[in-house]
């Protein structure tokens, strides 16, 4: 029996648009991070969202501890979704994490892809000696298993469904009954190694999909050198600096991003 | 309310979505080893470590912002020194002066944390050993898909096991259908046998007694020819003389194949008297051949006898006689002047053997049987003779216990071997 990829990534669609924009969330929560960006392109743009096996409401008994043992098994579940939809012409929006599983994906069948559009992206988390700063060292990475590990030994809210008891923001109801970044601690482990210690150099020379790389100001997850070394290393990309700070500037300054994003779109797309 | 928030024993700070410090009470600051103006517009994620700032940026900040609040979140801090220190927070965001901001309250962890380590490290050590678990359900799985594989085999084996035996069934079936025929047609022939052996009875008695009724005229006829060749109705010329020679050796002719029809129809019809005894074959032997030399030496043929020392046979002396004769005969009639016809006697285990070898003309392999049967001869009219000889002298031997065969190679001379009962030499 083939597999029900649109039940198995929760793949929802929206907008009213023909050429499909498929945002892909990063690592910690799910496809509500979109949830600021998408209504922008509704108008345009077939919207196109879904959860990776394993986070948001995936079916995570299709989890396979090999499969996404490494970026290649995320990477599959956006063509899975790419085929199970026949979408073709395809702009990519992927977050953190999900630059690289794009870039994966596009690598794979680049037929399908018209654009990748990177938010912090970054192909290796850890320094390469000299040769590369990615950021982080090994230590700071198994730092954040064990604060990971800390916020799942049973306290952390966001683990649990939550009562929400919205006094102050009654408007929000019971959207927020459940955490959006629930997720299972050996998932949320292993979505965390195969992220941090992931190496995608060599992949971003193989793309042949015109790109867009999104630079935070300040990203401690991604810093400016990294966005500079992804766009030196893209053919064809595009650069932006946003003045946004931090990593999420989908969630943090959301305006600027989609701003950001429909110039580019509106100086790629073809006439 | 300021110094109010200072006093309190956890740690208070309030930042905005871009992450830079609006708040932050002296508890705070001192916890960390600064003063609270050191750390006002400084970017909250500073007053992380590293791994925390990870965290801040992929959970905590993200959960703010989609949930408005995050309760008893862990995060490490980075003290002044250089040292990191674990906290709770409790984090709302909100709306304050047209802003929205995120207000943390937070509590040092070290007694709790330290529980908390045991329990990470009692926590890793159970997925170890699940790890392990899993490892070993995997081996019995595989195990058990195997064990299920050959259970499956030994199933299909079993059903073609079954197949086998209900087809061996279907055949014994077929079988006995068939072993119930040919039981039923061995009835048919016994009966047919039977018939056939009361057919052949009836026939042996309608001989006896037709032979006897011609007997009695074929005497007559010789009675009558023997007065007339006494003259007893007036002298016989030359002539007539001749004739009635002629007609003395035709009646003799029929006369000998009537008492030979006659023998046979008694012997088939089980009305002949066998006296059984004790003899020696030597005198056997010894007793027919004077009865056969005059033919020997007419024939210009050469006989020979050897015959085992004290070999004796339980047998009728009179009727052994008779089938030595019949042999004998035959073997001077079918072997040629210059030939040779020899008597050999020898015991085997439980027969007394007498074999009559000629140099003759032997007999073809395909008659050595039929010549037995009554009525054949090797040559077709050539020789004299009922062709009766051989049936009768079998006939005999069989009804004394003993039997008659032959082997022979076609001019190559013949065997006949006479067997009788063996008896004891000691008397």
């Amino acid at each position: 029996m083939a597999v029900d990829v649109l039940y198995r990534n929760n793949v929802i669609e929206r907008g009213r648009g023909t050429q499909p924009m498929l945002f892909a969330h990063g690592f910690g929560c799910d496809q509500n991070m979109w949830r600021f960006i998408t209504p922008a392109f509704e108008d345009e743009y077939r919207i196109v969202l879904f959860d990776y096996v394993g986070a948001g409401k995936s079916d995570w008994s299709a989890y396979d501890a090999e499969r996404y043992s490494s970026l290649e098994g995320y990477a599959r579940d956006v063509l899975d979704v790419l085929h199970a939809l026949d979408l073709r012409d395809v702009i990519f929006v992927g977050h953190s994490v999900s630059a690289m599983v794009g870039v994966l994906a596009a690598n794979e069948e680049p037929e399908r892809f018209a654009s990748l559009v990177m938010i912090g992206p970054s192909p290796r988390y850890v320094n390469d000696g000299e040769v590369y700063v990615g950021g982080f060292e090994r230590s700071d990475i198994d730092g954040l298993l064990e604060t990971m590990d800390k916020n799942f030994i049973g306290w952390a809210n966001f683990l649990a469904p939550a009562i929400m008891q919205n006094a102050d923001r009654p408007e929000l109801g019971t959207e927020l009954t459940e955490s959006f970044c629930s997720t299972d601690p050996v998932i949320a482990s292993s979505f965390a190694r195969a992220t941090f210690l992931a190496d995608n150099r060599d992949d971003l020379a193989r793309v042949t999909v015109p790109s867009l790389v999104l630079q935070c100001t300040d990203d401690i997850i991604a810093p400016i050198q990294v966005g500079e070394y992804v766009h030196r290393a893209l053919r064809g990309s595009t650069f932006e600096l946003l003045k946004a700070t931090g990593h999420c500037p989908h969630l943090s300054a959301p305006d600027e991003t989609v701003r950001v994003i429909r110039s580019y779109l509106s100086r790629t797309a073809p006439d | 309310m300021d110094e109010l928030l200072d006093t309190l024993p956890g740690g208070v700070v309030s930042f905005s979505d871009d992450g830079s410090i609006q708040y932050l009470n002296g508890t705070l600051a001192r916890m960390l080893g600064y003063t609270a103006e050191e750390l006002r517009g400084r970017h909250v994620e500073s007053l992380l470590t590293v791994a925390g700032r990870i965290f801040y940026q992929t959970h905590f900040f993200p959960l703010l912002r989609l949930h408005g609040r995050a309760d008893e979140i862990f995060l490490l801090l980075r003290h002044r020194d250089g040292n990191d220190l674990g906290a709770l927070i409790n984090a709302r965001r909100r709306e304050r002066d047209g802003v929205m901001v995120s207000d943390c309250v937070l509590m040092e962890v070290r007694e709790r944390r330290k529980y908390e380590d045991e329990l990470l490290r009692a926590k890793r050590a159970a997925e170890a050993a699940h790890g392990v678990l899993q490892v070993r359900t995997r081996e019995v799985e595989t195990a058990n898909d195997r064990l299920t594989e050959q259970a499956a085999e030994l199933e299909k084996q079993a059903e073609l096991l079954i197949d086998q035996a209900s087809e061996l069934e279907a055949q014994s079936e077929e079988l006995q259908v068939l072993n119930d025929e040919l039981i039923e047609r061995g009835e048919e022939l016994e009966k047919a046998r039977v018939i056939a052996e009361e057919a052949n009875h009836a026939k042996s008695q309608f001989l006896a007694n037709m032979s006897h009724e011609l007997r009695t005229p074929l005497n007559a006829i010789g009675g009558y020819v023997q007065l007339l060749e006494l003259g007893i109705h007036g002298p016989v010329t030359d002539e007539q003389r001749f004739t009635l020679d002629r007609i003395t050796r035709s009646q003799r002719h029929l006369l000998n194949l009537i008492n030979d029809l006659l023998n046979l129809a008694r012997i088939e019809a089980g009305r002949v008297d066998y006296r059984i005894e004790r003899i020696a074959v030597t005198d056997l032997i010894a007793g027919v051949l004077p009865m056969i030399e005059p033919q020997m030496s007419t024939a210009r043929l050469t006989l020979s006898v050897a015959c085992a020392p004290d070999l004796y046979a339980l047998a009728d002396r009179e009727k052994s006689e008779q089938v030595l004769i019949n042999l004998l005969t035959n073997a001077v009639k079918f072997t040629p002047a210059g030939g040779s016809v020899t008597v050999e006697a020898s015991a085997t285990t439980q027969y007394a053997l007498v074999n009559v070898v000629d140099s003759g003309i032997g007999v073809p392999v395909e008659k050595l049987t039929s010549i037995f049967e009554p009525f054949v001869q090797l040559r077709e009219r050539k020789s004299e003779g009922t062709g009766l000889g051989l049936a009768i002298s079998r006939d005999l031997a069989r009804g004394m216990g003993g039997d008659l065969s032959a082997t022979s190679a076609s001019g190559a001379g013949s065997v006949f071997s006479f067997v009788l009962p063996l008896a004891s030499p000691a008397e």
